[in-house]
């Protein structure tokens, strides 16, 4: 929901490695969470809730399982993907990643890494939180009750731009459900409760 | 998948310990009906004394720190009449501690600030309230009897009026509203009041989002895949 502080999820078998990772990365000037994952199984279960910026993990664990991995990676195009290196691997594996670190690179190189492929892929969010001007007007009709159908009839747009704008409203007010956004429209003066 | 911070619960740490280091515990035991004068016990002994499963205790206490449990752990759980007794005595928490006193605090800022805002939130609260008594009976009249009834072993299973993927709705829906009402409080609605009892309202709020997600984390990850395992083995 906050778009600022990023969500990043370590699959690595090592439980040294997690916990060495995550100390360090903790206590840089960086805003993340941490979570560790057993398996990629578990992102798709995450993600319904919490968003994942970065996913750092060992290329051991997809080597025999490619097809999933690249099932999983066109499931969630906006996740960058790091490899944990500490043995060898085939270059055909190391260039499914966006990016690789090895272990014994130094920390401050690591972290340097992560946060600038972060940024990079976040330059195009709004990070101020204002509605744009179609947005309130999308939010004026779903918060009065109209169907997605109905909104874009009445702004002559399609249904697949209505689901964006309100993809867009939720994650920039950080409310989801309809009820919380028609308080939100009234507070904000889009809507009146006449 | 967890959040490294406090200490991996174990059965021979002492109780008075963890709870020191993380103080939400004391939820966690009262949850189980543990009195929290735990003396010098560890987290074995006091889980004989009350009769508790060990393993059960650990895999969701360990929640209460921030882990959660691996799938060997779920399955050394032999007993799953703690989890239910348990989960029985957080709705009751719910019901009769946690919303009663969200109310008591909206009650008092409505006192000062009386707009037609405040009059949405309230409403919005009170509808969500009822949406979470529904679920909640649900769980007691429907879920709970059918796990209890499984755990007899009794043969008048009536599954087909239970679905986990009912569930696992309700919760979502759930816990979506919590997080808007939280955030129509601290990003987008100012609302004139002490800030006192803004605060106090906020940390309850947080407090039962808190312990919301645990509980929907033991039903849907823990004892659903037991009773899936009890149920298969009655069928077997």
């Amino acid at each position: 929901m906050n778009k600022s502080r990023k969500n990043i999820a370590v699959i690595e078998p090592s439980k040294i490695l997690y916990e060495g990772l995550f100390a360090s990365i903790l206590k840089s000037e960086y805003d993340y969470s941490f979570y560790y994952f057993d398996s990629f199984n578990e992102i798709e279960l995450f993600y319904s809730k919490k968003e994942i910026s970065v996913v750092l993990i060992n290329p051991g664990l997809i080597q025999n399982r490619l097809n999933e991995f690249a099932k999983i990676k066109n499931q969630y195009p906006d996740i960058l993907w790091i490899g944990i290196i500490y043995s060898f691997f085939d270059n055909s594996i190391l260039k499914l990643f966006d990016d690789t670190f090895s272990i014994i690179d130094d920390i401050s190189i690591i972290i340097r890494k992560i946060n600038s492929l972060c940024n990079n892929n976040f330059t195009n969010s709004n990070e101020s939180g204002q509605l744009s001007e179609r947005e309130t007007d999308v939010l004026h009709f779903i918060a009065k009750g109209f169907s997605n159908k109905e909104t874009a009839d009445k702004l002559n747009i399609s249904i697949h731009t209505v689901n964006t704008h309100r993809k867009n409203i939720m994650e920039k007010t950080g409310i989801r459900s309809l009820a919380g956004l028609t308080i939100y429209a009234v507070s904000k003066g889009i809507i009146s409760i006449d | 998948m967890y959040k490294t911070q406090k200490s991996y619960i174990t059965k021979d740490k002492k109780m008075l310990d963890l709870i020191n280091e993380n103080y939400s515990l004391l939820l966690c035991l009262q949850h189980f009906d543990i009195d929290f004068s735990v003396d010098n016990s560890t987290v074995e002994q006091l889980c004989v004394e009350n009769k508790i499963n060990l393993n059960a205790f650990i895999v969701i206490a360990n929640l209460y720190n921030g882990f959660f449990p691996v799938d060997d752990e779920i399955n050394k759980i032999d007993n799953i009449k703690p989890i239910l007794h348990f989960l029985k005595k957080s709705h009751s928490f719910y019901i009769e501690d946690k919303y009663p006193e969200l109310k008591y605090y909206l009650e008092k800022i409505k006192n000062v600030h009386t707009s037609r805002d405040f009059q949405l939130i309230e409403q919005f609260f009170n509808d969500y309230f009822e949406e979470v008594l529904e679920h909640l009976k649900y769980e007691d009249d429907i879920a709970f009897p059918y796990f209890f009834s499984l755990e007899r072993k009794d043969k008048i299973t009536q599954s087909k009026s239970f679905s986990a993927k009912e569930y696992r709705n309700h919760h979502t829906d759930i816990e979506t509203k919590l997080t808007d009402l939280k955030n129509l409080f601290l990003k987008h609605i100012k609302i004139k009041s002490d800030l006192n009892v803004k605060r106090k309202f906020l940390n309850t709020l947080f407090g039962l989002e808190f312990d919301l997600k645990i509980h929907s984390v033991i039903e849907e990850k823990v004892l659903i895949p037991l009773i899936e395992r009890i149920e298969n083995e009655q069928n077997e």
